[in-house]
Formats: C-alpha cells, sequence, structure tokens
C-alpha cells in the first residue's frame, strides 16, 4: 500500500513566511500560531468535538500561514474556519450555530483578559437577539473555510502521527512503560501548537517525540553513530533536533507584556495596530 | 468563465450538470455547478470531489480538470462522457443484460478504476451504475466522488451512511464504521451481476430488508462468520436472522460462465475480510483466460493499462503475477521489516513530491489554469 500524501511548506515559503514579508516577527509569529491553536483546542473542548477533527484543524490552521500573511487575515476567523472544515472532513460536522457561540464566548474571554476590568470575574454576555454579532461570525466562518480551501489549493489531506507513535514504540520495546507513551503522546499534541507538522514528515515528528520522551525519562536507546535508533524511521538528526526545538520553545517563560501582547492579536486589526506601532521591524 | 454553457444534462441534490465547450480548444466537457450556502459554507460533498479527484488521474476515473470559483458558486469541469452505465444498459442491452464481452471489458475498467483508487488510498463508497460514465469509445469511468473518503493509519471511524442501499456491502448494512477498501468491492460484485443479467441483484427497501435480501441469496452467515466480524469492527451489531441456505449462483445468474461465476463469488462474500481485492480480482481467470478469437466489438477490448504516472509520483504497481494472485497483503503492524520499508520509501517519495510541488497552494487553483498537477 503506499502511502497517504500530505503536502509540506516549500523552502522559499518556510525562509520568508508572508506574515514575515508584511513585518511580522519570527518569534510574534510563532506565538500568534500558537495562540490561534490554543484557540482551536478550547473550542473544540467546549463543542465536544473529536481530537481527530481538533488536530486536523490545527495543521491546516498551520499550514495556512505559508501561504497567507496574518496581516491579512486574522488568527481567530482562520482558526474557527479551520476548526468548521476539518469537521467536515473527519465526518463530525459542527453545528453552525455552536460553533459561533463558543467563538463568541472565546473573544469575549480573551478581550476580558486585558481588557481594564481583567482582574474582575468574567462574564460572558450572549448576543443580542437583535444584532448582528451572529451574522458576522457565521460569515466569517463561512468566507475563512473558503479561505482555506481555496489558498491550500483543496490540499486538505492530513495525516495525524498517533498511530505511528503506537507502532514506534512496539518496535522500541517501549509499550510496557506507560509513562513514556503518555508523555510522547502529550508532546505529539503539544507539537500540534507549532508548525511542524506543516514542515516535517510524521515519522521526524513522531522521533522527535520518543526523543524527548527518552531523555526526560532517561531510558536509553542506541543513539551512537552508526547504530542510532531513529535512523531506524529513517528520521534524520538535523529535523529531529530541529522539531525538538520548535516543541521546547513553546515551554519558555513569555513575559505578562508578550503574553497580552498575543492576546490583543486574535483579530487582523491588533495586529495592524502593532504593525503601526512598530514600522522599524520592517 | 473559459467555457460556453450548454445544454442541461442533470440536477442532482447539491448541485447542476451541465454540458460546455471550451473557448480556447472547443473540448466538450461537463460543468458541475455548485451552489455556495451560505447556512453551511462549502458542501463536504465538493470538498471531498475535488481534493480526491485531482489527485486521481486515470483513464478508468473522471478527470477532473479545473474548478472554477466564484462569489456564489464553484464549477467543475470535469471530462465529458456520453452516458452512464444505467443508461447504457437499458439502450444497449437486451432487457438492460449486456452481452459478454461488453460486460468482461466494463468490469475490467471498473476494477482498474477500483483499484487505482485504492492504491491512492482513497475509497469510493459509492459505486453504482449512476455513477460509471460510459464514453463514444466504450471507456468506463467512475464518476461522481462526492462520498469519497481517504484513508491511511485508521485514527478515526468513518460514516456509516454511505452507498445507495442496494450496493451496499453487509458489513457496512451491519454498522460497521471501520469498513475499508472492501466496501468497494462488494458494489463491483453487484454492478457485475447486475450487467450479467439487467436487473439489480439485490433489491432491499430498507436496511433490514437488504441484509435479508443479501443472505436469501448468499446464505446466512455461520455463528462463527458473525463473531468474527464483531471482533473485527466491535460497533456492529448482528440480531437474529432466518437461516437461508447459499443459492448456486448458476441459478441466480443463469447467463454467467464458469469463470464468472467464480468470480461474483470472490466478490460477494459476506466477510469483509474474505472479499477478494480489485488488484487480485485483475488477474482472476476470468479476464486472464479471455476467449481470444471472439471479434470484438465497439467498447469490448480492455483499454490499454493506464498511461498516466501516478500524481505522487510512484512507479507504476506491480503487476499481480498469476501465481500470487489471491495473497493477501503483508500486515505492517505486525511486521516490523514492512514498517521500515515502508517508511523508507515513503520518505524518499515525499521529499520528492514536496521539492517538485512547490509547497502549498503553488500549483492548483490558478483558476483558468489547468488544474491540478504532477510532479514530473
Amino acid at each position: 500500500m503506499s502511502p497517504t500524501f500530505y503536502p509540506l511548506a516549500s523552502l522559499s515559503q518556510i525562509e520568508k513566511t508572508p506574515s514575515r514579508a508584511d513585518g511580522i516577527p519570527d518569534d510574534l509569529e510563532e506565538d500568534l500560531r500558537a495562540n490561534g491553536c490554543k484557540l482551536i483546542h478550547e473550542a473544540g473542548i467546549l463543542l465536544k468535538q473529536k481530537q481527530v477533527a481538533v488536530a486536523t484543524a490545527q495543521i491546516l490552521f498551520q499550514r495556512f500561514w505559508y501561504v497567507s500573511s496574518m496581516k491579512t487575515f486574522g488568527i481567530g476567523d482562520v482558526g474557527m474556519g479551520a476548526l468548521y472544515l476539518a469537521s467536515k472532513l473527519e465526518e463530525c460536522p459542527l453545528r453552525i450555530r455552536d460553533l459561533i457561540n463558543v467563538y463568541d464566548l472565546l473573544s469575549q474571554r480573551a478581550a476580558h483578559s486585558i481588557g481594564p476590568k481583567s482582574s474582575a470575574e468574567f462574564k460572558y454576555a450572549p448576543m443580542s437577539y437583535f444584532g448582528n454579532t451572529f451574522y458576522d461570525i457565521k460569515d466569517a466562518i463561512v468566507v475563512h473555510e473558503m479561505q482555506l480551501l481555496k489558498r491550500l489549493g483543496f490540499n486538505v489531506q492530513v495525516v495525524l502521527p498517533y498511530g505511528t507513535l503506537i507502532n514506534y514504540l512496539r518496535l522500541l520495546g517501549l509499550m510496557s512503560r506507560e509513562d513514556a507513551s503518555t508523555r510522547a503522546w502529550g508532546y505529539l499534541n503539544d507539537a500540534l501548537q507549532t508548525p511542524v507538522y506543516a514542515l516535517y514528515q510524521i515519522p521526524t515528528i513522531v522521533c522527535a517525540a520518543i526523543y524527548l520522551t527518552t531523555r526526560h525519562l532517561q531510558i536509553i536507546l542506541p543513539s551512537e553513530p552508526p547504530h542510532c535508533w531513529w535512523e531506524l524511521f529513517d528520521a534524520d538528526w538535523e529535523d529531529l533536533w530541529s522539531v525538538c526545538g520548535y516543541i521546547m520553545r513553546l515551554y519558555q517563560e513569555r513575559s505578562e507584556h508578550e503574553r497580552l501582547r498575543v492576546v490583543g492579536m486574535i483579530s487582523k486589526k491588533g495586529v495592524r495596530s502593532w504593525l503601526e506601532e512598530h514600522p522599524s521591524e520592517l | 468563465m473559459n467555457y460556453v454553457q450548454l445544454e442541461k444534462l442533470g440536477e442532482g441534490t447539491y448541485a447542476t450538470v451541465y454540458k460546455g465547450r471550451s473557448r480556447t480548444n472547443n473540448e466538450i466537457v461537463a460543468l458541475k455547478e455548485i451552489h455556495l450556502d451560505a447556512e453551511e459554507g462549502t458542501p463536504s460533498t465538493a470538498i471531498r470531489e475535488i481534493s480526491l479527484m485531482k489527485e486521481l488521474k486515470h483513464v478508468n476515473i473522471v478527470r477532473l480538470h479545473d474548478v472554477i470559483h466564484t462569489e456564489t458558486k464553484l464549477v467543475l469541469i470535469f471530462e465529458f462522457c456520453e452516458q452512464d452505465l444505467k443508461k447504457y444498459m437499458d439502450q444497449h442491452g437486451e432487457r438492460g443484460a449486456l452481452d459478454p464481452n461488453t460486460v468482461r471489458s466494463f468490469m475490467y475498467q471498473l476494477l482498474k478504476g477500483t483499484a487505482f483508487c485504492h492504491e491512492n488510498q482513497v475509497l469510493h463508497r459509492d459505486l453504482k451504475p449512476q455513477n460509471l460514465l460510459i464514453n463514444r469509445k466504450g471507456e468506463l469511468k467512475l464518476g461522481d466522488f462526492g462520498l469519497a473518503r481517504a484513508f491511511g493509519v485508521p485514527v478515526n471511524t468513518f460514516s456509516n451512511e454511505v452507498v445507495t442501499l442496494w450496493y451496499r456491502a453487509p458489513d457496512v448494512l451491519l454498522g460497521s464504521r471501520t469498513y475499508s477498501t472492501s466496501i468497494d468491492v462488494w458494489s463491483c460484485g453487484c454492478i457485475f451481476a447486475e450487467m450479467i443479467s439487467g436487473l439489480p441483484l439485490f433489491r432491499g427497501r430498507d436496511n433490514h430488508d437488504q441484509l435479508l435480501h443479501i443472505m436469501r441469496i448468499i446464505g446466512t452467515p455461520s455463528q462463527q462468520t458473525f463473531d468474527k466480524m464483531s471482533k473485527d469492527s466491535p460497533e456492529i451489531q448482528v440480531k437474529q436472522y432466518p437461516r437461508y441456505p447459499k443459492q448456486d449462483f448458476r441459478a441466480v445468474v443463469p447467463k454467467a460462465s464458469p469463470h464468472a461465476i467464480d468470480l461474483l463469488e470472490r466478490l460477494l462474500k459476506f466477510d469483509p475480510a474474505e472479499r477478494i481485492s480489485a488488484a487480485e480480482a485483475l488477474s482472476h481467470p476470468y479476464f486472464t483466460s479471455a476467449n481470444t478469437t471472439n471479434t470484438f466489438a465497439v467498447g469490448s477490448m480492455a483499454p490499454p493499462s493506464f498511461t498516466f504516472p501516478h500524481p505522487h509520483g510512484l512507479p507504476p504497481p506491480q503487476q499481480q503475477q498469476q501465481q500470487q494472485a489471491y495473497s493477501r497483503q503483508p500486515n505492517y503492524m505486525a511486521n516490523p521489516v514492512a514498517v521500515h520499508q515502508m517508511h523508507a520509501a515513503a520518505q524518499q517519495q515525499q521529499q520528492a513530491q514536496a521539492a517538485a510541488m512547490g509547497g502549498y497552494g503553488g500549483v492548483p487553483m490558478h483558476y483558468n489554469a489547468p488544474f491540478g498537477h504532477n510532479p514530473r
């Protein structure tokens, strides 16, 4: 059987992403990507959506930023469009009404957390019955779903890493170590907040998750050339190390300022006003 | 638009199909217009059809040439075929039954197209005479991929609401959500019998009635078979069924030759695990020991083997040899060596593809440029 085909970003797309070309620095783009994926994840939990659909949405979201700039599209809108699309692809469609309500809640909560009364308890204010919010959000979801399809050229095939992980753990004789499988599984899920699924083959990403796990749990596997275990799965050391870097950067402590800055940029308006204040970055 | 819209060919639930002519080269095409609904966004049928079909390039699969996208609609531009198998059987058959040479040719092409889908990890999930198109040259092509889906490492269960009732496999009727390629093979078997006899083989009114129709002909499976199927897909629901004996296919489809009967038996196995694969079926004696002294009528000859390289840059699949005819696929999960080889091959190809296709959005969706891409 042939492997399922899935596209990866090209070298030129990686060297200069559209957001970078618009003056958004690398570290900010990485943080915005991670935040967008967290939103998708939160929405997925509130909607009781299956993890396959959530993970697929996050991967489509990551791919999207190799063809479009965060100055042109808001991470919130694209995130919700991706979740709506992925739910169709994975055959567990969402009711658009539910997604709209959840999106509204998440936006209000984000706005509250950076607003003047952020120390007060957050209370959700339901949409007004005759207001436009509902229709505005609905249009945004439908438009961004179409933008994802169009800009990704309908290349919406996604391969998830979980089956491969189980296979590799079995081959490495780690199936009995429950702590190892749990931790590796967790790294794979966290990696969904990074661009790695749009950049590297599944075997490489899975090897990186196992590598981090074995290092953390001090499990010894053959790692001296010419006998490196990851070579069994055709992972390249440089790539594996780079994936580890992406994952570990997620866990770096962010300053309060950096944290709030990202929350303010869920919509493209936030990104644009930041760009106006930081023209020197161009 | 680069196409002139001509007469309407048909109307479906979510799309209208027109005949069209290209302004650039006068080629006749089929235009499938899908209205975009502001309530639900892009229909999932359209998403599936485009994302899967643009990769499948094969003589026995209707070619998707281009996609035009406007504010209110999506227009899919397909290769034009004169009619579907249903109409062909009504017009050319004797009370719907086709002559043996035509049946063999169509069956070969149907299995060839199906095998190509399966090689590319795509399930069609809605094979029936109405979705098989026949052109003037007697070529049969799989169309309407609105229900198709890609399958890979199984992480998800699939929808159970697939395939028109009469062509639906018994495991799906029992509620399976972990079905695979064998679901299309069952439909091929039903179509095979229908081409020979002129009548649909199992004509149930509803899910349960359909199962009974199937059991009345191929017999109620033994308790062991049911137990095994429940073990393979735990989500299926087995009820009590009357015990029907298996009927002799020679009585059910009297016009079929002994080889045809044997192939039919292998296609229509109740247990999906026992069903022959589309690729294996192609090397069945029904095709290989064909009586070549027959004069070939138009459309009765098998087409040349496909000329299009695999869209993903794979080498053409190795022809199954006679002696291997009914061997099973290696089980990758249980075989570490196979896993390793699979990944080595996967890695190489995908790197080649990634290099060739130039990342996202690079090639397809240049609206009026030829749609789809071939890395070579």
